[in-house]
Order: C-alpha cells, then structure tokens, then sequence
C-alpha cells in the first residue's frame, strides 16, 4: 500500500504537522525550560535554546522530594499488582463459568465504573481514618485499586475470550482445577493482554491526583500532590515545576509509545476493538 | 448469586453444548474467583455511595459527624439556590457541550487527514506524536499551561505581542478564563477521539467508497450518507466516555485557576470537593456529590440505550 509522497499529500500533511506541532510544542517547551535556571525560565524574551549540561533542575527536584517520588511508584505499583490479581480471577470466572446472573454481574461492574470518585471521596475518607489508612500508602493502593478494578476487569475479561475454548475443556478433562486452567493455560495465553491491562491501571493510578489529595496529608503524599504544591498564593517555584514536569510525564509517555496498538481497545474498555 | 450447575452437573461436558464441565466442588472455586472482588467492589463504591446519600440527607460537618441531624431535602433544596453551585453546573454542561463538540470536530478533521497520507510510512510517528496529550498526567497539563498562559513570563503572549496583537487574559477575567480551560480540555482530548473516528473511518469497506465514487458522490454525499453513519456509534461512545470524565473534571482547574476568577470556572466536582475538605459542609458536599453521580448515571443509561439502537439498525 505504501507509495512515495505526491504532491496532492500537501494538504493534509500540512493540517497533520499542523495538529503535531499543537500537540507537542507545549510539552517542548515545559520540557526545555527543565533544562534552564530560575532566571533563563521566566526570562522575557524567552531563552529558545537551553544548555542540556544544566541538569540542576532534576537533582534538586529528585534531591529534595524523592521520597514522593517513590510514594507515588509504591503506590503505582501496588495498586497495579492488586487491580489484576483481584481482576483476572474475576473476569476468567466471567467469562467461563456459567451462573445465573452473570450478565447482571458483569453489567453492575461495568457500571461502578462510571462511579465519579468525588461521589466516594467523604465516606472513603471516613472509613479510612477509623481504620488508620489516611495518610498511608497501603490506604492509596486500596483506593487506586478499587477505582481501577471494573476497568481491569472489562479489559480483561475481552483478552481471556479470545482463548480457545478447546483448549481450557482439555485441561479440565486432564483434571485440572479452575485454578490451574487459569494458571497453567489462560495466564500463559492472555499474557500480552494482561501486560496492557497492567500499563492501563499503572498510568491511570500513576496520573491520579483526587484521591490522593485529600487521602494523604504528609508522609504518604504522591508525587502530583507536591507538584501542586509548587504553584499557589506565594512564590512559584518554576525550575522545580519544569523539572518534576518531566519526571511525572515520562513513565506514561514512554509506555503510552509501546502501546500505540492498544490504545483505542484499552481506552474504551474493549469495545473497540485493536 | 445463585449457580444453576455446580451439583448434579455432568463429568463430561456435551461436545456439542458449548459449555465446560462443572464438578461438584467448583462452586466453591468459583466463589473464590469473584466473592473477594465483588465484596471489595462493593466497599469501595456501592457502600460509600449509600453513605454519601445518607450524608446528604444530613445537617453535619465532617469535624462533628456525630451530630448528624436529619433535614431530609434540605441540603439539596440549598444548593439549588446556591449561586455557585449553578454555576458550577452549568460550567461543566457549557465545557461537556463545547469541549466535547470541538473535540469531535477536531478529531474528525484530523483524522481524515491520518486516513489520506496513510500510504506514508512514517506517518505512524506523526500519529504517535499527535496522540501524546491524553498521556500526560492531567495535574501536569494544568501546570504546563498555567507556565504558559502566565502574563508575565508566559510564551503564548509574547508571540502574539510579537505578532503585533494585543496579549490575552488568559486566566485573567471570566470569559477568556472558561476559554481557556475549554482550549486546554480540547488539547489533551481531541487526539482520543480522533483516535476513535480513525478506528472508525478504517473500518468502513474500501468497496463503499468505490461504489459511491462510481456513483459520482460528492465529498459531502459521502461525508453525510456513508461516513457519519458508519462512525456514529463509535463517537457516540467516544463521547459518553468523555462526559463521564468532564464530570470529574478537576485537577486542571485545581492548579490554573481553582474555579476563579470569582467563580467564573467553578465545575461540579471541584464544588464538591471544597464543600467537603475545604468548609467541612458534607451535607451539602455530598448533597452535589449524588448530583454528579446522578447526571453520570443519568447520561451512560441513556447512552447505552441510544447505542443499543443504533447497533440494531
């Protein structure tokens, strides 16, 4: 299908550059300011190029708030790990078994996906204090989790459909339990399904900020939360917002180029197909 | 949950049934499958839901929770003549209108462009640049945005001081401010739905085109006769998605603008959210809580049937 660049291209390759230069200049130039001292970030006119030897920026950022870094990865990952290990047993047994009751159980998980968390956000800060969570990070993965389960559940539940049923009967009739066709057959098969499943949920959690908000105060603060933090009523501080910019961009950004084929699926919870 | 085979189900599966093998203790399996997640599900939505709609129904302040007085509607009765509540509702239907519409807009037009220069092989980069805003985590737009809309220090108004225009009250006054949110909304999100009109637009067959070219269609006998059809349920769903989010909308707001200047862009989940953490009123907080999920609940049931319909055309 390929075939060199003609002339009639012109225009909509025009409109495209364009839409990409809207899109990336921006992020470029949040990007170059990480790059430049205080003075040369607010200087007017602007400095265009900065010197990429000045890495000041980034060591003062990670120096001074690397705990918030790691909160924020901990938290991440945490909540990753417990979304798809609660998830994937359940979208296996949505899937495959057969129950009264299934369609509406699939429905009503679907549908807590539309729950807005602010809708949550009183009562989940109460229970939370009575059980000593606020301010914690096993407390963030719970509720990054939770937020995140009915998606993980939906996307995967589209990946585990898309193993043979020939080959889950045969282990059963091997003597396999449930556990083991999940462990030994689907597991092995749904992989690179389940591995963007787990990208999802890690960008989502990593890119929250609500909830972290007002379930954290001081030792368990994520990463966004300090972001925020550097803009308000008093001095801006600039050369930490380009820099700590970057850093909380890059995880998603990297992982969102790796999943180009999946992107349409994951974003509409599979009812799009890749 | 009642399970129809777990006793009494054959060791074989029919062959021809379709169905797998249940033994006598799968129900338990089973069980171990979904119970945990459905308990904790249900903790973490259904349970505090139902705590909101009581909290709403409640003269209480999160300091006090103790002294919870039942005032039935009042809360409710309170907002609607809360000006600023009206507002916010009426923020978040203006940016879910506009935004979403623009977005489309965009998105198709766009998308359009990606289908004709699909023959290019190094266009999937332009693609993967084009679609890096809906990454970015949504706090860092507002940051990036309140960088350069600054007055002082901004770019945005240096180049079009050097263009010779005069410079824009970004988030300087009430209209411009709403703009400029909704301009910020549209860059993070039209590249999505984009994303799903081409997923669209590829989808319809190539022989439709022929046909209607052999035909001597017009571009907008085919834009309104073949490709708005055929991508109507694909946007549509693109664009439940989006209200859902618009709904939530509030991390942006939170860093640029915090719903000022005065309340010009207050949106119902940051009212929420200060009614709650900020005045301790989880009354009424929550009272605009229920709204929005309400809305939300409202919107995705009407979409689905909408959608529903346009499957069985």
């Amino acid at each position: 299908m390929t075939r060199p660049f003609a002339l009639r291209d012109l225009p909509a390759l025009l409109l495209v550059l364009a839409f990409v230069l809207g899109s990336v200049a921006p992020l470029a130039w949040i990007a170059l300011g990480a790059f430049k001292p205080t003075a040369g970030i607010i200087a007017m006119p602007p400095v265009w190029w900065p010197d990429f030897g000045y890495w000041n920026n980034f060591r003062d950022v990670i120096v001074e708030f690397w705990p918030f870094i790691l909160n924020s990865l901990i938290a991440t990952l945490g909540a990753t790990a417990l979304a798809l290990l609660l998830a994937v047993p359940t979208a296996f047994g949505l899937v495959i078994f057969q129950f009264r009751g299934r369609e509406a159980l699939a429905d009503w998980i679907l549908s807590t996906r539309m729950m807005p968390p602010i809708a949550a956000a009183v009562p989940l800060f109460i229970i939370f204090r009575g059980a000593g969570l606020i301010d914690t990070l096993p407390g963030l993965v719970i509720a990054y989790a939770g937020f995140n389960l009915p998606f993980a559940i939906w996307v995967s539940m589209s990946f585990i459909r898309r193993v043979p049923k020939e080959l889950i009967e045969a282990a059963r009739l091997e003597g396999c339990s449930w556990f083991e066709v999940l462990r030994h057959v689907v597991l092995p098969l749904s992989r690179s399904g389940l591995a963007t499943v787990a990208t999802f949920v890690f960008i989502f959690a990593w890119n929250e900020f609500l909830l972290a908000l007002f379930l954290t105060t001081r030792e368990a603060k994520t990463f966004p939360v300090v972001i925020s933090s550097f803009i308000g009523t008093g001095r801006v501080y600039w050369e930490y917002i380009t820099a700590a910019s970057v850093i909380q961009c890059l995880p998603p950004v990297i992982f969102s180029f790796f999943m180009q084929k999946h992107i349409v699926s994951g974003l509409t919870m599979g009812a799009v197909k890749d | 949950m009642s399970l129809s085979q777990t006793s009494g189900a054959p060791p074989m599966p029919g062959p021809r049934t379709g169905r797998l093998a249940l033994r006598r203790r799968d129900g338990v399996q089973m069980a171990a499958f979904m119970v945990p997640t459905c308990v904790f599900l249900a903790l973490l939505t259904i349970w505090p839901f139902l705590y909101s709609v009581y909290l709403s129904l409640h003269a209480v302040k999160l300091t006090t929770l103790q002294r919870a007085v039942f005032i039935g509607l009042d809360n409710y009765v309170a907002l609607l003549s809360d000006g600023l509540f009206l507002r916010a509702f009426l923020n978040t239907a203006l940016l879910a209108a506009c935004a979403i519409a623009l977005e489309v807009l965009v998105g198709f037009c766009v998308a359009k462009a990606f289908v004709s220069l699909a023959h290019l092989r190094w266009v999937g980069a332009l693609r993967s640049l084009f679609l890096m805003p809906m990454m970015v985590t949504p706090l860092i737009v507002g940051m990036m945005f309140a960088y350069i809309f600054n007055p002082v220090i901004g770019i945005a108004n240096y180049l079009i001081t050097e263009a010779g225009l005069p410079p824009v009250p970004w988030f300087g006054n009430a209209g411009a401010a709403m703009v400029s949110i909704l301009l910020i909304t549209v860059w993070q999100w039209a590249p999505f739905m984009m994303l799903l009109i081409l997923a669209g637009l590829l989808s319809i067959r190539a022989d439709l085109y022929e046909a209607a070219k052999v035909d001597g269609a017009k571009w907008h006998q085919i834009l309104w006769m073949l490709e708005i059809p055929s991508l109507k349920g694909i946007v549509l769903l693109g664009v439940i998605l989006r209200i859902i989010d618009v709904l939530r909308f509030f991390d942006i707001i939170y860093v640029t603008t915090r719903g000022g200047p005065g309340e010009a862009t207050m949106v119902l989940t940051l009212y929420a959210y200060q009614q709650n953490f900020q005045y301790f009123q989880v009354g009424k907080g929550s009272a605009a809580a229920v709204v929005i999920l309400g809305i939300s609940i409202l919107v995705t049931t009407f979409a689905v049937r909408f959608l529903r319909e346009i499957e069985h055309d």
